[in-house]
């Protein structure tokens, strides 16, 4: 592991994190005990190191955002039941990271997203992310409700991106 | 203000009913929250659903509820705020007809717990009330007036189905008409009922939730096995089977490996998310493909395993899933006189 010095430390990024999810102001706590990466799922088949990233992050290192690691994470909670230390919120970190990178146009692309693109379009048509729900539909009111929920979220430019497409495909055919 | 913890306290009814915890639930109006995944297992909400009804207790599904929306959320789709505000839609809707939510599926109980965790943040509480108030607006038609609000004194309580089925234990047991035949089970608990403390009280029930299904197999007469990656994700990782496949399939096979390596019969779960991910034809054939290993252990989540056990017919446990490696096998052994 790299060594730093006290000049390395930069609060900045750290800061701006927090102002946006105020629960991440805990991940000051973290002693690099390393547990959080020997019980990851994603640390056994991948180069996610959760240890690395908070390090990172707390020295200001925003390269963090464009790397592809953050988006390896499987969110299972495991970092946080192993953590001793109280409410280090990591899954949620990590989704917050990952905000951040899509903000700056660093997030996965369309090509990533595609996969989405079906389970968005059910969600937002049949407030469901399969073909059809087991038993009764959800009525059209309540789908409508969940499409003004949904509204200028990333869902619906997915969702919209696949229409476009669709429709780029055909003028060309 | 803080919001409360809607988990059901599974303590207090421990207490209050030592011997007969069904008593609790006689005069309760329970509902089922309708996991999308149940569509391609509908054992897991027959299973539950038809034991309910032979208890007879009051049990029905709410047809204004929604997905829990954990898939959009958990992939930056949308924000805390919406998705906040599509738990509150649905809790709004199940408390007009219900005072408990049975939960089949780890994701969905983790989602309506964290939803309602975010309303603690004092921002995103304030968000979420602005997007259902603009429901509100837009809704205001006579027979269905606006009437989405964070409901601050919510009596709704919510209660995974292992957890429930193991109060009920002693209820589960006599409503059966086969046993398990000593089969070895390797039981998983999936990462969002194993890890999760929102839904805890004290660090005593934390330790117990790892221990109820391998006493639910040991009381229907199988054997519970230990095996290295009992703990371990089931691969799905919050859709990276979807996005890194190559990657979460390790993950999948590992665990499944990890089973037959203990000679278990068939594995058991909660979820049937992680049902989809260790059941899927398609991933074990990918398996093969890319890693050159065939595993055919059986998968049941626990509420078809019930209905196996309880003798029902075949179209209200696998029906669907007969052709799966070795499943076949493992209902006709149960159910054999």
């Amino acid at each position: 592991m790299d060594e730093y010095s006290d000049s390395d430390w930069n609060w900045d990024f750290y800061e701006e994190l927090v102002d946006d999810v105020d629960e991440n102001k805990n991940m000051i706590q973290c002693i690099s005990c390393g547990k959080c990466v020997g019980d990851c799922p994603a640390s056994k088949v991948t180069n996610f190191n959760i240890r690395k990233i908070i390090t990172k992050v707390l020295r200001g290192d925003k390269s963090v955002l464009k790397e592809s690691d953050i988006w390896y994470c499987y969110l299972c909670e495991r970092c946080t039941r192993v953590c001793p230390k109280d409410n280090i919120n990591i899954p949620l970190l990590i989704i917050n990271l990952r905000n951040e990178s899509f903000k700056k146009g660093y997030g996965p692309q369309y090509n990533d997203l595609r996969k989405y693109v079906e389970m968005s379009k059910r969600f937002l048509t049949s407030g469901v992310v399969v073909e059809e729900p087991l038993g009764d539909k959800l009525p059209q009111e309540r789908i409508e409700e969940l499409d003004e929920i949904c509204n200028f979220a990333r869902i619906k430019y997915v969702f919209k991106a696949s229409r476009s497409n669709k429709n780029r495909a055909k003028r060309k055919k | 203000m803080e919001f409360s913890n809607l988990a059901l306290n599974l303590d207090e009814i421990e207490k209050k009913f030592p011997d007969n915890a069904i008593e609790f639930f006689k005069d309760k109006k329970l509902c089922l929250f309708k996991a999308c995944l149940e569509k391609y297992f509908p054992g897991v909400r027959w299973g539950i659903q038809d034991l309910l009804e032979e208890l007879q207790l009051k049990v029905e599904t709410c047809i204004n509820q929604s997905c829990c929306s954990g898939t959009f959320f958990q992939r930056n789709l949308i924000t805390r705020a919406q998705f906040a505000a599509i738990n509150e839609r649905n809790l709004n809707e199940m408390n007009q007809l219900a005072d408990l939510v049975l939960f089949s599926c780890n994701g969905c109980y983790n989602s309506l717990l964290r939803g309602r965790e975010f309303l603690n943040n004092h921002e995103v509480r304030k968000k979420t009330q602005e997007i259902l108030n603009q429901l509100k607006e837009k809704d205001n038609t006579e027979n269905y007036p606006g009437k989405y609000e964070i409901l601050e004194n919510l009596n709704l309580r919510l209660v995974h189905d292992l957890d429930f089925l193991y109060l009920i234990r002693n209820e589960v047991l006599n409503s059966l008409k086969f046993d398990l035949k000593n089969l070895k089970v390797a039981v998983h608990y999936g990462c969002h009922y194993l890890n999760l403390s929102r839904d805890k009280r004290t660090a005593e029930t934390y330790l117990k939730d790892k221990t109820k299904l391998d006493e639910l197999v040991t009381l229907f007469g199988g054997n519970p096995v230990d095996y290295q990656e009992k703990e371990c994700c089931c691969g799905w990782g919050a859709s990276q089977l979807v996005i890194h496949p190559k990657e979460a399939l390790k993950v999948t096979l590992k665990k499944l490996k990890s089973a037959e390596s203990v000679n278990a019969d068939f594995m058991l779960m909660p979820c049937p998310t992680c049902l989809y991910t260790l059941s899927k034809p398609e991933y074990r054939e990918k398996m093969k493909k890319w890693y050159g290993e065939r595993l055919d252990i059986p998968t049941i989540h626990l509420n078809e395993l019930i209905a196996i056990l309880r003798g029902c017919e075949e179209d209200r446990c696998i029906t669907l899933r007969r052709k799966s490696p070795r499943l076949d096998e493992i209902f006709e052994i149960i159910t054999q006189q």
